[in-house]
């Protein structure tokens, strides 16, 4: 086993019950991402893209199988410790941005640093210099009304990326955004990846966006597919 | 702390059902904080006026409708502790259009050299005291009445009789306030009672009150006097000032449960309306919270967010309303005497905690169940709920 | 075109518990509304069903109750061959001069003590109150120190069961029995022989009244007009009826202030009420973008969602009105000022209240629904379309 393995799965199995409907999302999938890896997950809609995200994510467990993040075995954790490793290792990217409307873009991108030890003046400062990252220096005290889909997107990375987690995940970043502000975040994280060796997951649909990343894989009917291969109807 | 301003900015999030609730909560809880200020005034901490805490009221046992013997005020001045005494009597009587009820004001007999004596607390120019002392047909009123129905030294007032056989005609010899409260009263000269029911059986004293030479004498005074005349033609019950006016009491009705059934009314509908802001306010943010988890709050901190949002709002709704409950109570401060505590009604100290007490229960009961079920709500679940 | 009602009943079936807790705050206004009006409704019932049309009670003028009149004994025997008085079966005048006192004793309610009318009468008397029926024991024997208690006296006060002993006047009274009068207010007194407490409280020339049954209506207004313009008996004559009628005021206070806080309560429910419409029309604004574009018109919009408040606040009044049911016929006692004792009496829920506790709960939900409703039915709607 490499020291370089971030996150591993193996016989990754996760079903819900839903109104006394079973339903198989993930399948045993067996994965291994590497440090620095930046993985585009492709497939249909409702194939377990997002349900896999979630595990790796620590936002919900197994049915069964095994994952491992940054050597911890995170499906094991108490809640609360999972919210807190959460919060260290892990940043977050949705495809409907998910900022508070109520918080400006700075306070936004403090929110996970108001759970870390940091005083308030370097919450802010390590608030600021996230924001200038993804080139919104100018827009601090805009409130997400105020802000383009892009630039919301970009204030949603930033805030995925203050607490300088080793592992960023998005779940359709380009989903809700036009071409080109599409690209916009694109370039962002493929300079995460390539300029501060973040490991990137990122679930799209778009083979554009696919492009960006170093591997692509797919997934169909909950099953991840070896490398290489595409679900069959796949255009 | 850190979450403050997180909780104050949630709280203005929809801001018009924040000033909904807010104002709701205000209006209740002022009004219970004057029916708590009441309970408490009426049957917790009320206390006796500063002079008032040394008379005492001596009466017949059986029932306040009964006179006493005129001789017992000699028996009364002798006993140890006793400063001073006086006679009283009510003549009741009508004033003007009996049906109109601000024409109902006390119409008391004393004596008058002791009048003033006694009630320590009353202040009035020498002159009118003097004037008042040495006209057997002279008056003294209360400066609160007297400007309700536009009495002035020198005014003459005629009350019919309807207790007694005779007509009062009074002259307004003075005009007192008080140190302590308005009391409604109009006293006029015990002589008046003599010249009209010279060698009447009916010449008899309707009570005493006494001034005691110190507040820690009442209790023995009091006990002194009942031994004293248990076996006489008129036993007595004595009491403090304060305590016979509460005796008043029960025949408003059954003010006690009355109150209390109004104060449990009002905190449950306060609870209502806060639990139904807080649960609507919490189900159009699951979505968020869904988020807040996946940025690594805990449950705990998820509670806690919510919670706190609804005591700030319930505090706040709190200490407005006691702002208004203490208006309140300035208007029922200026209403007319039924019970000598509505004339001193403020919200106390230990009201004043229960109130903010209720409101930190109220915000925190009604928030409590919403907040644990977000909290509980599986992260994916709430990042899928639509409303 | 108007909405269906089953569209306005389904929304707050889907939202049952904001829609419970809203109409459980209308509810708690309403039953403290209705519970002061069962206070004093069960109190001017109580008096209204007390009296005989036929009695005239006789005070001395200027008095405004029995207790502050002295009336002498030789005005009675003057007045007691007015024309107009019924006779009993051996020709006696149908005149009873009475004595009324109070005392205090220490009731179930009132620890510290409330005051209760002692009365004495004559067995002229007793024939006079032929409303009375003795439920236990016996009645008093003239010449003897012995009560009759009223229903409610017995009730309330434990000092004053057949058995016990009373202590007021010269000394121990024993009560012997209990009546019950279908009259209320008659049930709030203890009775007992009038010579014997006269003497008690020196009281055998002086006493308080006079109770005449006159023999017909005519004779009874005749008989009141007569005694009334005789200077010189100098007496007041009314009607029995009407003296028991008057001591309603004593329930003012209450009236007053349960309307005081039912009234502040209400600005408070109303104000739940309002955001409970206009979180109801936040989340729908989809779904009146819809039904406009369907044809609805702004005034169904605004019609709908005033339906759907006033449902809402009918749901809370009925709530109300149950929450208050359980007080019915709860006793309870209240000092008149007339007669400065207890006057016993059941709480009444009358239909009259539960229709105004009904009304007053649409008017909540009227006030309430208004500004959401219009917001509502002013939504543009493309805008109305675009949000929620
Ligand atoms: N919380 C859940 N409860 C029930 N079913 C779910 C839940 N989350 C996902 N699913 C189901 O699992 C399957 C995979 O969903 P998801 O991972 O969201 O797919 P994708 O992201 O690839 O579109 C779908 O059929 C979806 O309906
Ligand atoms: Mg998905």
């Amino acid at each position: 086993m490499s020291q370089d393995v971030v996150i591993r799965a193996r016989g990754l199995t996760k079903e819900f019950l839903r109104d006394s409907f079973h339903i198989v999302a993930l399948k045993d999938v067996d994965l291994e991402i590497r440090r620095g890896e930046y993985l585009a997950l492709m497939g249909p809609s409702g194939s377990g893209k997002s349900t896999l995200l979630h595990l790796i994510a620590a936002m919900d467990r197994p049915t069964a199988g095994e994952i491992e993040v940054l050597g911890s075995n995170v499906a094991s954790m108490a809640d609360s410790e999972m919210a807190k490793w959460r919060n260290r290792h892990i940043g977050f990217v949705f495809q409907s941005f998910n900022l508070i409307p109520v918080l400006t873009a700075l306070e936004n991108v403090e929110l996970p640093l108001k759970l870390t030890h940091l005083k308030r003046g370097e919450r802010v400062q390590h608030a600021a210099t996230a924001l200038k990252l993804v080139g919104l220096g100018d827009r601090m005290d805009h409130y997400p009304r105020q802000l383009s889909g892009g630039q919301e997107q970009r204030v949603a990375i930033a805030r995925a990326i203050v607490t300088d987690p080793d592992i960023i995940l998005c779940d359709e970043p380009t989903g809700n955004l036009d071409a080109r502000s599409a690209n916009e975040v694109l370039e962002l994280l493929r300079r995460l990846n390539q300029e501060f060796g973040k490991t990137i997951v990122m679930v799209t649909h778009d083979p554009h966006a696919a492009h960006f990343a170093t591997h692509i894989r797919f997934i169909d009917k909950g099953e991840l597919l070896p490398e290489g291969k595409k679900p069959e109807d796949w255009s | 702390m850190k979450y403050l301003p997180l909780i104050v900015k949630n709280a203005l999030r929809n801001r018009r059902r924040t000033l909904l609730t807010t104002s709701s909560l205000a209006i209740s809880l002022c009004l219970l904080g004057v029916m708590m200020a009441l309970y408490y005034a009426l049957f917790i901490g009320g206390q006796p006026a500063k002079a008032q805490a040394r008379r005492v009221v001596v009466r017949h046992k059986v029932s306040i409708v009964f006179p006493l013997p005129l001789y017992f005020r000699e028996k009364i001045a002798q006993v140890p502790g006793v400063e001073e005494v006086m006679l009283w009597s009510w003549f009741g009587g009508v004033y003007k259009d009996a049906r109109d009820q601000r024409n109902f004001f006390a119409r008391m007999a004393a004596d008058a050299d002791r009048l003033f004596r006694v009630y320590q607390d009353y202040v009035i120019p020498e002159e009118q005291k003097e004037a008042f002392i040495r006209d057997p047909a002279g008056c003294v009123v209360n400066k609160a009445l007297a400007e309700r129905h536009g009495f002035k030294v020198g005014d003459r007032i005629l009350i019919r009789g309807d207790i007694y056989p005779f007509d009062l005609d009074l002259t307004v010899r003075g005009i007192y306030t008080s140190t302590d409260f308005d009391d409604d009263t109009l006293w006029f000269n015990w002589k008046y009672m003599e010249n009209m029911l010279r060698n009447s059986p009916r010449l008899m004293a309707g009570g005493f009150t006494l001034l005691a030479r110190s507040e820690q004498d009442v209790a023995a005074i009091s006990r002194t006097i009942d031994e004293m005349f248990a076996n006489s033609e008129a036993p007595t019950k004595t009491e403090s000032e304060y305590t016979f006016g509460l005796s008043f009491l029960s025949f408003l009705g059954n003010i006690k449960v009355i109150l209390m059934s109004i104060c449990f009314a009002v905190t449950f509908t306060v609870l209502l309306i806060t639990a139904n802001t807080m649960a609507m306010s919490v189900r159009e943010r699951v979505r968020e919270v869904g988020v807040l988890r996946t940025l690594g709050f805990g449950k705990p901190a998820i509670v806690g967010l919510i919670v706190g949002e609804s005591a700030l709002i319930s505090l706040l709704g709190g200490l407005l309303g006691v702002l208004v409950a203490e208006g309140l109570c300035w208007v029922v401060r200026q209403g007319p005497a039924i019970v000598q505590q509505a004339k001193t009604l403020t919200i106390e100290g230990p009201v004043f905690a229960a109130l903010m007490g209720v409101s930190l229960a109220v915000g925190i009961f009604s928030s409590i169940v919403p907040a644990v079920s977000a909290a509980r709500t599986s992260i994916i679940d709430a990042l899928r709920f639509t409303d | 075109m108007i909405l269906p009602i089953s569209y306005n009943l389904r929304n707050l079936a889907v939202r049952r518990t904001t829609t419970l807790m809203t109409a459980l705050g209308i509810g708690l206004t309403v039953a403290v509304l209705a519970a002061s009006f069962a206070l004093v409704d069960g109190l001017r019932l109580a008096l209204e069903a007390s009296g005989h049309p036929l009695n005239v009670l006789v005070t001395r003028k200027g008095a405004e109750s029995e207790l502050a009149s002295n009336f002498e004994r030789r005005v009675f025997d003057d007045l007691k061959f007015k024309a107009g008085i019924a006779r009993n079966a051996a020709g006696e005048p149908l005149a009873s001069l009475e004595v009324v006192t109070v005392i205090n004793l220490v009731s179930v309610e009132y620890p510290e003590g409330a005051n209760v009318s002692v009365r004495g009468v004559t067995p002229i008397g007793l024939e006079i109150r032929d409303d009375a029926r003795l439920t236990e024991g016996r009645w008093f024997t003239p010449g003897r120190r012995e009560a009759t208690v009223g229903s409610s006296i017995a009730k309330r006060y434990p000092e004053a069961r057949p058995g016990e002993k009373i202590r007021f006047g010269r000394g121990e009274w024993e009560v012997v029995g209990i009546f019950h009068s279908g009259q209320m207010a008659r049930n709030s007194e203890i009775l007992v022989d009038l010579n014997q407490v006269a003497a008690d409280f020196g009281r055998e020339s002086v006493l308080s009244s006079a109770l005449l049954r006159a023999t017909d209506e005519v004779a009874h207004q005749a008989l009141i007009n007569d005694l009334q313009a005789d200077t010189r008996l100098n007496v007041q004559a009314r009607s029995e009826k009407a003296y028991y009628a008057q001591q309603t005021s004593s329930g003012d206070l209450i009236r007053y202030l349960g309307t005081i806080v039912a009234v502040i309560m209400a600005v408070g429910s109303c104000f739940g009420a309002m955001n409970t419409m206009y979180a109801a029309v936040a989340r729908r604004s989809k779904e009146i973008g819809t039904l406009r574009v369907l044809g609805f018109s702004r005034a169904a919009i605004l019609v709908s969602f005033l339906i759907e408040s006033l449902m809402l606040a009918a749901l809370g009044g009925a709530l109300g009105i149950l929450l208050v049911l359980p007080v019915q016929g709860l006793s309870t006692g209240i000092g008149s000022m007339v007669t400065f004792s207890e006057i016993a009496f059941q709480l009444r829920i009358t239909p009259q209240t539960m229709a105004s506790a009904f009304l007053f709960a649409l008017a909540m939900g009227a006030a309430g629904g208004l500004l959401p409703a219009f917001q509502a039915s002013r939504k543009e709607i493309l805008t109305a379309l675009r949000e929620g």
